[in-house]
């Protein structure tokens, strides 16, 4: 019999025990021993447990370890298409003016905060030289539709070299709706163009979120989003939510606003540490505490209406479920070892600056270029295969990180340089103090815990980890 | 070292306990306390420091703190046996996933 590599945790009385691939099972404290000193034998019941979850293997057998190797591979297949998505900064003028932006908006100047054609043409060239068969061009800002002309020029110009390059393109323009119209939706519908927005809950929530000239954000993001179901399908488009302080007791109501809008989930994410949110210091507002309780009920509530046969996934736990449901790779670029920077995202900003991750544009729009790549001069490999960017990557494994090595979540979580630059300015950073730590710990525990005593949620949150 | 009056002392005898545990039991307590390890003789003496950290339980009690580092030492000597006895078949794992042995698989017919 032998050992077989696995991670643990105290957890209580007992321990949470995992496997190379992140497959759990709870063990008291005699169990984990004696599994580890294998003083385990056929019928004793703990053997069995072990053997199922991959734990030990019979002396000589190679079955084991190869379902592992096939399962640990899959999980990681995302390294074989290194970066799908491309964003391009197409302006970063905005006429709305939030306290938490993470992109230092700017609202004058035209001819300064947008996109040249030189730059475009340049960072689409990058774009197509990407090994990823299927790529995604994602247009963000400022508010990507102040330079309309630009993203319509992009999309006529990437649609003539996929087929050249033969490469399939998608397409999102990630905008706050204000200023979409007939001809906006028009374009979409033609070029199959999705549309993603936020939408932070009812209008007085949103709307003090998100100021803008008129106060009426809300309105227009809310007809934008009827608009754009009636017109491109309600699967066309997507929003996302931004947790603020003012957010923390209202998470139903802001469940309820999705619902009332027909939008097919809710992603509970919190504020991010770039940008307007550290200048404004909405971040230091709540604590990963206070957000894992926001968290918490709001995941509750969500499950209370699926229970009622309405399918609505909460997409923060899908993302987890999926990676311990399946051993697919998973596209999601925060939540990955190596890091998504560079590997799963490269971003061209309006002046042709390039970055390893959108949040490393925030950051750079603060003074800090560590993420900052090159520029649209060069080529995908040379801003790939840089020094700076393979130090970053390399530095900030999970697999080899401080805690991380041993962490019994490791399977499920992902390295998130950036985060940890900006927080500590250690792209590896000291987990103790990590709130994205603390994050992901909270959430999968939830999830474990749920999964182990309310079957009813239990079967919901398995179908929306896809089994 | 401030708050020298709530510190805290813990010893391990160098002979039984290895400094590698200790200190990752150390690192694990960051945020809750911060823990100097120096060698005296035949003994490590891991002092432990209390830190306020709203975030973290409160680990002011000092009986409360020992404990935890206890059972942190206690978790760490057991991953440590893990590895000892599971580096060479996970390296395997990783060259059957990643490696020359998943090119030789790829490469059968």
């Amino acid at each position: 019999m032998e050992l077989l590599p696995l991670r643990f945790e105290r957890a209580g009385k007992s321990y949470l025990v995992s496997n190379m691939v992140g497959d759990f099972v709870r063990l008291s404290g005699d169990e984990l021993n004696r599994l580890v000193d294998l003083r385990v034998r056929p019928g004793d019941g703990l053997y069995e447990k072990a053997y199922a979850a991959h734990l030990i293997t019979g002396e000589g057998q190679t079955a084991q370890r190869q379902l592992l190797a096939l399962r640990l591979r899959s999980r990681m297949a995302y390294l074989r298409e290194p970066t799908p998505l491309h964003i391009f900064v197409v302006t970063l003028r905005c006429e709305h003016s939030c306290p938490y932006c993470q992109v230092s908006r700017q609202s004058t100047d035209r001819s300064k905060f947008d996109m040249s054609e030189e730059t475009a043409r340049h960072a689409l060239n990058i774009a197509f030289e990407s090994p990823s068969k299927r790529i995604k061009i994602e247009f963000q800002g400022g508010e990507p539709l102040l330079n309309f002309p630009m993203i319509k020029n992009i999309v006529a110009a990437a649609r003539t070299q996929a087929g050249t390059v033969g490469k399939a393109v998608d397409f999102v323009i990630a905008s706050n709706l204000a200023l979409l119209d007939d001809t906006v939706l028009a374009f979409c519908k033609s070029n199959g163009v999705l549309l993603s927005t936020s939408l932070d809950g009812p209008a007085d929530l949103h709307n003090k979120n998100r100021p803008r000239p008129g106060g009426n954000s809300h309105e227009l993001a809310t007809r934008g989003i009827r608009r754009a179901q009636e017109v491109l399908g309600p699967e066309q488009i997507g929003a996302l939510m931004t947790t603020t302080e003012a957010s923390l007791d209202r998470v139903e109501e802001i469940v309820d606003e999705y619902l009332r809008l027909d939008l097919d989930g809710i992603f509970l994410r919190p504020l991010s540490p770039y940008g307007f949110a550290v200048k404004t210091k909405a971040i230091r507002k709540y604590n990963s505490k206070g957000w894992l309780e926001f968290y918490a009920r709001g995941l509750r509530y969500v499950l209370e209406i699926n229970r009622t046969g309405r399918h609505f996934p909460e997409f923060y736990a899908t993302l987890i479920l999926k990676r311990m449901f399946a051993d697919r790779p998973l596209g999601y670029v925060d939540l990955r070892s190596p890091a998504g920077i560079g590997l799963g995202a490269l971003v061209y900003n309006y002046d042709g600056k390039v970055f390893a991750s959108d949040e490393g544009r925030m950051l750079a729009e603060m003074g800090d270029q560590t993420f900052e790549l090159g520029s649209v001069a060069q080529s995908y490999r040379s801003l790939v295969f840089s020094d700076k960017l393979l130090d970053l990557i390399g530095s900030s494994l999970t697999q080899c990180a401080p805690e991380c090595l041993d962490c019994v979540y490791e399977a499920h979580c992902g390295a998130d340089p950036v985060y940890h630059h900006a927080t500590q300015a250690d792209p590896v950073g000291m987990k103790p103090l990590s709130e994205f730590c603390a994050r992901q710990k909270g959430v999968t525990n939830l999830l474990l815990e749920i999964l182990e005593t309310s079957p009813q949620d239990a079967a919901i949150l398995r179908r929306w980890g896809g089994m | 070292m401030g708050g020298a009056t709530t510190d805290l002392v813990v010893e391990f005898g160098a002979a039984v306990q290895s400094l590698g545990a200790l200190q990752a039991a150390a690192y694990r307590l960051i945020g809750s306390a911060t823990c100097q390890i120096d060698q005296v003789a035949d003994h490590f003496v891991c002092r432990l420091t209390p830190v306020n950290n709203p975030n973290k339980k409160s680990s002011h009690d000092s009986e409360a703190l020992r404990i935890h580092f206890l059972d942190l030492v206690t978790d760490e000597n057991l991953r440590e046996r893990i590895a000892a006895r599971t580096d060479g078949v996970r390296n395997v794992i990783l060259a059957l996933a990643f490696g020359s042995l998943a090119s030789a698989q790829n490469d059968r017919p």
